[in-house]
């Protein structure tokens, strides 16, 4: 690398380019998220834009919440959508139609949510805490999860555990043939 | 990059993208995209009302935490719910969805 | 004016005689009709009270120098207020003892002429009711109060028109009669209001005493103009006439007693009453007077060509009135009210007469009755001459000495036009009144075979008792007898009228001759075409078809009428009427009744059943919020 250019390559300067390369992913993944008609696409925007939250992560200061995006969403919910996409396929070769009101109609309504939220954040002014903690360590996290916020955690899990549950009745039962003297698969 | 208003304009910016696609897609997988990424931008105005804002920086993540485990919950209960629908209406077109219309 | 004290007879008399024949209305109306008996007993009783209160109060007043009021205040509001009781002065007395004399005279008439009518009991009632609003009318001592027993009097006159209401054209005549003289009140309720909202007081004193100082001339004279506008219509005048003829389809008794001596007289008494305000104001006098002669001479010619003998008296009735106008119209108040009072007998006397014929044979046509025989009634016969030579103004009955007074009225104005006008008056009534009176005298065919003709004055009756009989002619002599009496009384009366300082009235020789000379040609021309042998009884009318026509349609008025109500009323307010109703009023109803279903169809897009549409209402709603406290 010639000096000349590497004077230019200063720290601040790469760290611009990566937030504006992270920027660059997530809105760029959004709108291949909800523009185009083909499914699949959507999903890859979907994935694309979800890892550069994962980056955004990154500089707010919560390496391991980038991770853990990168986990579950990327890695547990764009796949399971993938599979559902799969798995069904009749489902998605049915492509609907877009209807031009509608699709003004709920740009409008987003630019005038837009409009007022932006409003409302600009003038707020926002307060620091007094006394603000400094310690960013993973470890901590982890400690408190299973000490002050164990609830908390325990719930989640029963959430989920319900949902999946759930969802599996759901998708089977209607799914499930009868026998003769009624019972239900299962 | 190192103000909050930046973050939560990105949020912002994310959430109306999302709410945009929430309105106006017609397949109702489209629909659990789009609401994904609103679940998203709330977890990026979280995080950075923790950076800036918070007294204590493991709280917010913990809320993020929260959050992506909903999400994750809530995407199942949904692609579940599109295949029950499905079976009923024989598409995805959340149009067809109109048996409570009054 | 003397204010009478509270509980002294008078006012207790008069009260009672005010009050009793609307307790007879009430008792026999509501409670004894199905009982003839007892109604007739109290309806005769009642009247004869009224009639023997009217008589004393004459003769126990008859020296009295100022009225006597006896006044109750009724309402008020700011600086007006209106009084009820009752006026005892000489007019009211006099008009008070011919009211309740002709009417107690005709309600013996009708034991007779009614017997046999399945509505007899009612028709006494209506005939209370009526005596009770006119006896309330003349001792009125408030306009307003005059007013409302005005509307009651046209009241009575409608239910007693229609009184045989089976037959349509009795009851379109009532409805006539009403709705025409409502026209002519209008006015004079305008003419109440002017006058209430401009002087405060309604009282008649007060009015003949005040309103010429208070109010300026122009105002003055539009509220004698309006308030004559209820003359006009109540007496039957141009251009309201046409009423009267048609009222006719009423029983005989209630035409001599409504339309020919008291109701119609109402309008002249009116002007009477308030004569010094009228005296005051020159162009009311000579709208009177001008609208009087035109009467006179249009009714007149009308009376010329009928062939219903009702319909010849009512004409003369108009025409009668229109005199009596023309002589208050000249400035004679005696003139008038002498008329009046002379013209009520015998008017009364020839329908009472008219009354027996068409009872006897059925038929209300002159022709045919005389042809039937009539001139063999005797004391019907001689009654109706009497009362026709008055009427005709023969001497030396009651009419002879009223024309003249009238006549001299006339002559002291400057234009000779109004004499001209009066003296031919008195020529055409002459004329008709004896072409009547040799019809019935010499029948063109002598005694044909009594015809039963159907139609005019239908009414059952069960043969020709000679207590009906007897009881009708009784009623005819008494009044004969006022008839050639009240002439004499001529004297007497202008004392009492004007508290026994009588003004001097001129008597001109000329006039008085000129005046039996007139009338001599009438009854000669009438005998040279009706009563002489071998006479055609065609009138020299027929000689000229359209003139005949003319007067026989009564001069295109009704005709016009129709007209008018057809395309004015009709066509123009009816059909805006309409249009408003249609257009405007049910059309907003409509209106809302569409908005509400159009904001329903507007509104039932929320409830599409689409989720997004929901959530776009949401959103936006939220952003709404937003931006407006933004903007705050």
């Amino acid at each position: 690398m010639s000096p000349a250019i590497a004077q230019y390559i200063r720290p601040e300067v790469v760290a611009y380019a990566a937030f504006g390369f992270t920027l660059v992913l997530v809105f760029g993944g959004a709108l291949l998220a909800v523009l185009p008609k083909n499914i699949i696409h959507n999903v890859f925007g979907l994935a694309t834009s979800l890892v550069g939250v994962a980056g955004l992560f990154i500089f707010l200061g919560s390496e391991f919440l980038a991770m853990m995006e990168i986990l579950i969403y990327i890695g547990a919910i764009c796949i399971a959508i993938v599979f559902a996409i799969m798995l069904s396929q009749p489902m998605h070769l049915q492509i609907p139609k877009r209807y031009r009101p509608k699709l003004i109609f709920s740009f409008v309504v987003a630019t005038s949510l837009f409009i007022s939220f932006h409003g409302i954040v600009t003038r707020t002014e926002w307060e620091p805490a007094l006394v603000r903690g400094g310690d960013w360590e993973v470890a901590r996290l982890g400690r408190l999860l299973l000490t002050r916020y164990e609830l908390l955690f325990e719930l989640v899990s029963l959430v989920l555990l319900v949902a999946i549950m759930g969802s599996i009745i759901t998708a089977a039962a209607l799914g499930g043939d009868k026998n003769p003297t009624g019972d239900e698969e299962t | 990059m190192d103000s909050l208003h930046t973050y939560l304009f990105v949020a912002l910016l994310l959430f109306c993208i999302g709410l945009f696609g929430l309105l106006q897609r017609r397949s109702l997988i489209g629909m659990l995209i789009s609401v994904e990424l609103m679940l998203n931008a709330a977890s990026i105005n979280f995080l950075a009302f923790n950076r800036f804002l918070g007294p204590d920086p493991a709280v917010g993540q913990i809320m993020v935490l929260f959050i992506m485990g909903i999400a994750a919950a809530e995407a199942a209960i949904a692609l579940s719910l599109i295949l029950a629908l499905y079976r009923r209406l024989r598409s995805i077109d959340i149009e067809k969805a109109r048996e409570l219309r009054g | 004016m003397t204010a009478v004290a509270p509980g002294s007879t008078i006012v207790w008399l008069t009260l009672a005689a005010m009050g009793l024949p609307f307790a007879a209305f009430l008792a026999i109306f509501f409670v004894t009709r199905p009982r003839l008996l007892p109604s007739l007993v109290i309806s005769l009783a009642c009247s004869a009270f009224s009639l023997a209160v009217a008589w004393w109060l004459l003769i126990h007043l008859r020296g009295i120098d100022a009225p006597l009021m006896f006044q109750a205040l009724w309402m008020h509001g700011g600086q007006a207020s209106i009084g009820f009781g009752f006026l005892l002065d000489p007019l009211s007395l006099v008009m008070l003892a011919i009211v309740t004399s002709i009417s107690f005279l005709v309600q013996v008439y009708s034991l007779g002429y009614m017997a046999g009518d399945p509505g007899m009991a009612k028709y006494y009632s209506f005939l209370s009711l009526f005596a009770w609003s006119m006896i309330g009318l003349v001792v009125a001592s408030n306009l307003m109060q005059l007013y409302i027993f005005w509307e009651l009097v046209g009241l009575s006159s409608y239910l007693l028109i229609g009184f045989w209401h089976q037959k349509f054209s009795a009851s379109q005549a009532g409805k006539k009669a009403f709705v025409m003289t409502r026209l002519g009140d209008l006015g004079f309720f305008l003419g109440i209001i002017v006058l209430l909202l401009n002087l405060g007081d309604l009282s008649i004193l007060g009015l003949n005493s005040q309103a010429a100082a208070k109010l300026s001339p122009a105002l003055l004279t539009a509220s004698a103009v309006l308030v004559f506008c209820g003359v006009v219509g109540k007496s039957a005048q141009f251009p309201l006439l046409t009423w009267l003829p048609d009222a006719m389809e009423g029983p005989t008794p209630v035409s001599a007693l409504l339309h020919s001596a008291t109701m119609v007289a109402a309008g002249v008494y009116l002007v009477s009453r308030l004569y010094p305000m009228y005296a005051a104001s020159a162009d009311a006098l000579a709208i009177m007077l001008a609208i009087g002669t035109v009467t006179m001479l249009l009714a007149s010619t009308m009376a010329m060509v009928a062939r219903d003998i009702k319909q010849v008296w009512a004409y003369s009735t108009v025409s009668q009135l229109g005199f009596m106008l023309m002589g208050l119209g000249a400035g004679s108040y005696f003139a008038g009210v002498f008329h009046l009072t002379t013209h009520a007998a015998f008017k009364a006397l020839l329908f009472l007469c008219s009354g027996v014929f068409i009872h006897h044979f059925g038929t209300n046509d002159f022709f045919d009755m005389s042809r039937q025989g009539a001139r063999h009634l005797r004391i019907p016969m001689v009654c109706i001459t009497i009362a026709g030579a008055a009427l005709a103004g023969v001497f030396p009955l009651a009419g002879f000495f009223s024309k003249e007074a009238v006549m001299g009225s006339l002559a002291e104005l400057d234009q000779g036009i109004w004499l001209w006008a009066g003296l031919l008056g008195a020529l055409l009534t002459a004329y008709y009144t004896f072409r009547l009176l040799f019809v019935m005298w010499r029948p063109l065919q002598p005694l044909q075979d009594k015809q039963s003709n159907p139609g005019h004055d239908d009414h059952q009756h069960s043969g020709h008792s000679s207590f009906g009989y007897g009881v009708m002619s009784a009623a005819l002599i008494v009044l004969a007898g006022f008839t050639i009496a009240l002439g004499f009384l001529g004297d007497k009366l202008i004392a009492f009228l004007h508290w026994q300082r009588p003004p001097q009235i001129p008597h001109h020789t000329w006039l008085l001759v000129t005046a039996i000379l007139v009338v001599l040609v009438g009854i000669a021309l009438a005998w040279w075409e009706f009563g002489r042998r071998g006479a055609a009884q065609e009138g020299f009318l027929r000689r000229f078809p359209a003139l005949e026509t003319l007067f026989a349609r009564r001069w295109y008025l009704d005709d016009l009428y129709r007209r008018l109500t057809d395309y004015v009323v009709y066509g123009v307010f009816s059909r805006l009427c309409t249009l408003n109703d249609r257009r405007v009023v049910d059309g907003a109803i409509d209106g809302v009744c569409r908005g509400t279903v159009g904001a329903g169809w507007l509104l039932s897009f929320l409830q599409s059943g689409l989720l997004q549409y929901n959530l776009f209402a949401m959103v936006l709603v939220i952003a709404l919020v937003g931006i407006y406290f933004l903007l705050l």
